[in-house]
């Protein structure tokens, strides 16, 4: 939104983008592959196989415990990496990035290393009805632990967050939110700067899941002014594996360790260890080194094409698919907020979601169909599962066309 | 409009126009079967005279390949008894295994086989199996999907 790095580029090119992707080229079912389950995980560009590959040919040693010279390259790849994911981010230096193996490992994180020292019987934890379950779940663990509850902010039809009620339920009791920025089966956008401001008046910390944010617009978790900001990065072209929590500095300081083991430590003595700070007493253990360095390279890439490119593209295709689809008789969209991001879940009358990807990925197209790890939002809309189908900027229109041939054909035949 | 992978033919005739629909008229045994995770829910009863199914009938919110094995489940079950099904099923879970090409006395029920290829959907077609072996040892509840 406001760094230099995301400013828009008339260079963009998305097919040539799109030429950057491998595994793209591939048939499935002897069909040219249509890859719509971006939003499940993204594709990996040419330039972060390479760098893992590069990674393990060249450079591989472990970080942080030896003196040669491998160790430092790894040490110098691993924290490089770091440090461009919290550019990238907006986070004010790479010491507030926690390295995590994604966004479900960033929450627990936060669930029990900050959350649960401090919750006690009575208190509650608020979220909202379109998170995950990694939004949830972690949450319902500490609270089962600490006689706490867990609370639901409501939405309405269209599957946009009712800010009011949101508000209203940040009470005194309430001693964490968690938001997702954008619902993984909605592709609503949720107003997470004025969620954050909300809850600081009331001194709430504010976590937010920017798993499908991060990897599909500009995000700066500092303007944003959230407390915690959990994100995944096989989701934004880089290796499974890898993800981060941010945090401001004297927040992380004041949170005990998570795990316990080698790396997160200053000096261990059977009388009681010290731990070393942030974010390294939070990464016990050998990390997803190799995997951090993809990530990095995923990050540079990012960059290379600018995030509001991404941004711009996506919103096309959505626009693009949203209209036709729209021409598939019985077809209903599960999820209409305004400015919502290039997420479509869609119900056909007749079809069961399971019937119509099986379908579909007959017709070469890969889209998702399920709960979406969110059973209380299909509970909400009275579904057993969706159909999803999810763009990135390296989809095409003539991907659309051919997928809604392909449901407009596959909805004949279940008829 | 051809029919393909899973979807053949008779799957589709049968996910369209099942038979056995409904409930039958007490005595039966019933049993529920319950994939939460997919939502795949369906109600089969039995009526088990001599050591024989002499009715059979089934309900349910289903998706085309458990509807449509539930329906074709139901020809195969008139008549057998409790073991000769119990074989039958393990040779259906066989069958969409890929372990074997065809097993004759499933008749209409290898239509199925292309789920070999399909393993994520395989649950889908053992769910009325499951579901009928449950109301036959007197059970309430059956599903074939693993604990999460």
């Amino acid at each position: 939104m406001n760094a230099p790095l995301h400013e828009t580029s008339p260079t963009f090119d998305p097919l040539r983008a799109r030429a950057d992707f491998p595994l793209l080229t591939r048939s499935v079912h002897g069909k040219p592959l249509v890859y719509f389950d971006s939003a499940n995980t993204s594709q990996k560009p040419a330039v972060v196989i390479e760098a893992v590959d590069r990674f393990y040919r060249q450079h591989n040693a472990n970080v942080a415990r030896a003196v040669h010279a491998l160790s430092e390259e790894a040490t110098t790849a691993y924290e490089g990496a770091r440090a461009a994911l919290a550019r990238f981010i907006g986070a004010g230096s790479p010491g507030e990035l926690v390295l995590t193996s994604g966004t479900t490992m960033a929450i627990n994180l936060v669930a029990y290393s900050n959350l649960q020292p401090r919750l006690q019987p009575g208190d509650t934890v608020l979220v909202t009805q379109m998170e995950h379950h990694a939004n949830i779940v972690p949450w319902q663990l500490v609270c089962a632990r600490s006689g706490a509850t867990l609370k639901v902010a409501p939405i309405s039809e269209r599957g946009e967050l009712i800010v009011e009620r949101f508000v209203e339920l940040l009470t005194p009791e309430v001693r964490l939110a968690g938001v997702t920025h954008v619902s993984n089966v909605l592709g609503t956008v949720n107003p997470v700067r004025e969620l954050a401001h909300e809850c600081r008046r009331r001194g709430i910390p504010l976590l937010v899941d920017g798993s499908q944010a991060v990897p599909h617009m500009p995000v700066d978790v500092q303007s944003i002014g959230c407390d915690f900001y959990a994100f995944t990065g096989h989701k934004m072209c880089g290796p499974t594996g890898t993800g981060g929590l941010w945090a401001r500095r004297e927040r992380l300081e004041s949170m005990p360790p998570f795990f316990g083991g080698g790396e997160m430590i200053r000096e261990v003595r059977f009388a009681g260890t010290t731990f070393a700070d942030p974010p390294h007493r939070f990464e016990a253990g050998t990390p997803n080194i190799a995997g951090f360095v993809g990530l990095g390279a995923a990050v540079q890439y990012l960059e290379g094409l600018g995030m509001a490119n991404v941004l711009a593209r996506e919103r096309e295709l959505l626009a693009y698919a949203t209209d036709a689809l729209h021409s598939v008789p019985g077809l209903r969209i599960v999820g209409e907020a305004s400015g919502k991001a290039a997420i479509i879940s869609f119900l056909v009358a007749g079809a069961h979601a399971h019937d119509l990807a099986t379908l579909l990925d007959l017709e070469g197209i890969a889209v998702r169909s399920g709960h979406h790890c969110a059973h209380p939002l299909m509970q909400f809309y009275g579904v057993p599962a969706t159909c999803r189908a999810s763009f990135a900027f390296y989809n095409t229109t003539d991907e659309i066309d051919r997928f809604v041939a392909a449901l407009d054909k596959v909805r004949r035949l279940l008829a | 409009m051809s029919a393909i992978g899973p979807y053949r033919d008779i799957v589709l005739d049968h996910h369209r126009a099942p038979r056995r629909l409904g409930r039958l008229a007490p005595p039966a045994q019933a049993a529920e079967g319950v994939n939460a995770l997919c939502g795949d829910r369906l109600r089969i009863e039995v009526r088990v005279e001599q050591d024989r199914v002499t009715a059979y009938a089934f309900e349910g919110e289903c998706c085309a390949i458990a509807t449509a094995t539930a329906s074709l489940l139901g020809d195969l079950a008139l008549g057998r008894g409790r073991d000769d099904l119990a074989l039958l099923e393990r040779g259906f879970a066989t069958l969409i295994g890929g372990g074997i090409a065809e097993i004759a006395e499933l008749g209409a029920l290898n239509a199925l086989s292309e789920l070999a290829r399909y393993p994520a959907r395989r649950k889908c077609a053992l769910l009325p199996f499951a579901t009928l072996s449950a109301a036959l040892r007197g059970e309430s509840r059956a599903t074939t999907e693993l604990p999460a």
